[in-house]
């Protein structure tokens, strides 16, 4: 269980989110919502902790995950909009750089069965400067196949699915569902709201800062 | 805790070989300071003119502001493209200390392109008729004051990441930060030339050295976490 409680976070000088609660449970997935400029990266970039809080703490089962952080990110997959990917590297090479970054084994058929699992494996030797939008994403996205052998059971994705063809989605539902299999939770920013086939909460931002002020 | 900084080391190595593969897959940078710093070698004693003496005189703070101008423009470059691409996002959600791999890149910036410049170094003092002797001399003074140097640039680096137009500011943060290590780098071969012994200066240029290494992952982790906060 993730509680988020009495958040405030700014961003420059303007108060983005003040006093918001919520909880996130394990083994979940957590669809954020809302219009472009509500907050949703802002949100996920304060859980993994690089937007410092104004206010309110963070806890996940009772620990400050702040006070924690090297055992909280070491259980957590982020991934946003900038890929992490070096445009001078091949998708196996940025893979394996990371992997190492983790701490984790960079056993070669794991990493090709990573690349498999994202129908990535004819692209592997490809430098990322010449792959397409949708190769990035899902370059970048078979970083969540490690979950399954590290222990991880959280993950933040902001915006995956945007650039995926109908394939490539597919096998990103498959992960989520294995991983949701696993008692990972998910949480999730997006506007396709067909992304999960299984159950999901929604946590509309703009619903949330109408009742406030009302 | 042993196996804690077994693996700090290896992750640190191995951050150190994935900067030096970037960088030799677009050779661009280095060819650019090492471009830079030969037109300073040659423009130089044109605007001398043809007296020779002249140019033994300023030949060794030539090498010295040449090194130092010849490296800003990459610079700038050191942290902001993996700013941009979200490598630094990256490292900052896994568990090694984000000071780590800024010592990694600071050391790997002075691998790849402080080391072909010292290695030539010598050339270009034979170019400006430095003293044989003096060549030794400047090779070491230079191989420890372009550490402090890159050191002070990831601080630079760091210190402008995410700011608009911040390679314009770059150059007047940093360049104050540097003139210790071009006095007593330059103080060593001065010291050579008047034959007095130079490890006054050379010691001192250690220690800033020193300094800068204990000082600059820190400081420079501090502003990459503000940076990738906003």
């Amino acid at each position: 269980m993730l509680y988020l409680e009495g958040l405030t976070i700014k961003r420059g000088n303007k108060i983005v989110f003040s006093d918001f609660n919520v909880v996130i449970q394990s083994g979940s997935m957590t669809v954020i919502k809302g219009k472009n400029g509500s907050g949703k990266s802002t949100l996920l970039r304060a859980i993994a902790g690089f937007t410092p809080l104004e206010q309110g703490t963070i806890k996940k089962d009772k620990k400050n995950v702040f006070k924690n952080y090297e055992e909280w990110v070491n259980n957590l997959i982020f991934l946003d909009t900038k890929n992490g990917l070096s445009k001078d590297l091949t998708v196996a090479e940025n893979l394996y750089a990371w992997l190492t970054m983790k701490g984790w084994s960079t056993d070669k058929k794991n990493l090709t069965m990573a690349l498999k699992s994202v129908g990535m494996d004819k692209y592997a030797d490809l430098y990322i400067s010449q792959c397409s939008e949708g190769l990035k994403k899902r370059a970048a996205l078979a970083r969540l196949y490690f979950s399954f052998n590290n222990k991880v059971d959280f993950w933040i994705l902001d915006e995956p699915s945007n650039e995926l063809d109908k394939t490539s989605l597919a096998l990103f539902k498959q992960l989520i569902s294995i991983f949701l299999k696993q008692n990972g939770t998910i949480i999730i920013a997006t506007h396709d709201l067909t992304i999960a086939e299984s159950e999901f909460k929604i946590l509309d931002l703009d619903e949330i800062k109408k009742q406030r002020v009302l | 805790m042993n196996s804690i900084y077994s693996s700090w080391s290896n992750i640190f190595l191995a951050h150190i070989k994935r900067d030096i593969l970037i960088n030799f897959r677009s050779l661009i940078d280095l060819i650019s300071i090492i471009g830079f710093m030969i037109l300073i070698i040659i423009l130089f004693p044109l605007g001398l003119g043809p007296v020779q003496e002249k140019i033994n005189i300023v030949s060794n703070a030539v090498i010295w502001v040449g090194l130092i101008l010849a490296i800003i423009p990459s610079l700038e470059k050191l942290l902001q493209k993996d700013y941009e691409n979200g490598w630094l996002d990256q490292i900052a959600t896994s568990p090694i200390p984000l000071e780590i791999i800024m010592l990694s890149k600071g050391m790997s910036y002075w691998l790849i392109m402080l080391i072909p410049l010292i290695l030539t170094s010598p050339i270009f003092a034979i170019l400006l008729n430095m003293d044989l002797k003096n060549i030794p001399w400047l090779v070491i003074s230079i191989s420890s004051g372009s550490l402090a140097i890159s050191l002070i640039g990831l601080i630079g680096s760091a210190l402008i990441l995410g700011t608009k137009r911040g390679n314009i500011l770059l150059p007047i943060l940093i360049i104050p930060l540097m003139t210790p290590i071009l006095i007593f780098g330059v103080g060593v071969n001065e010291a050579i030339k008047i034959n007095e012994p130079p490890y006054g200066n050379l010691f001192l240029l250690l220690a800033f050295t020193l300094i800068y290494l204990v000082i600059s992952p820190f400081i420079s982790a501090l502003l990459v976490r503000i940076a990738i906060g906003r």
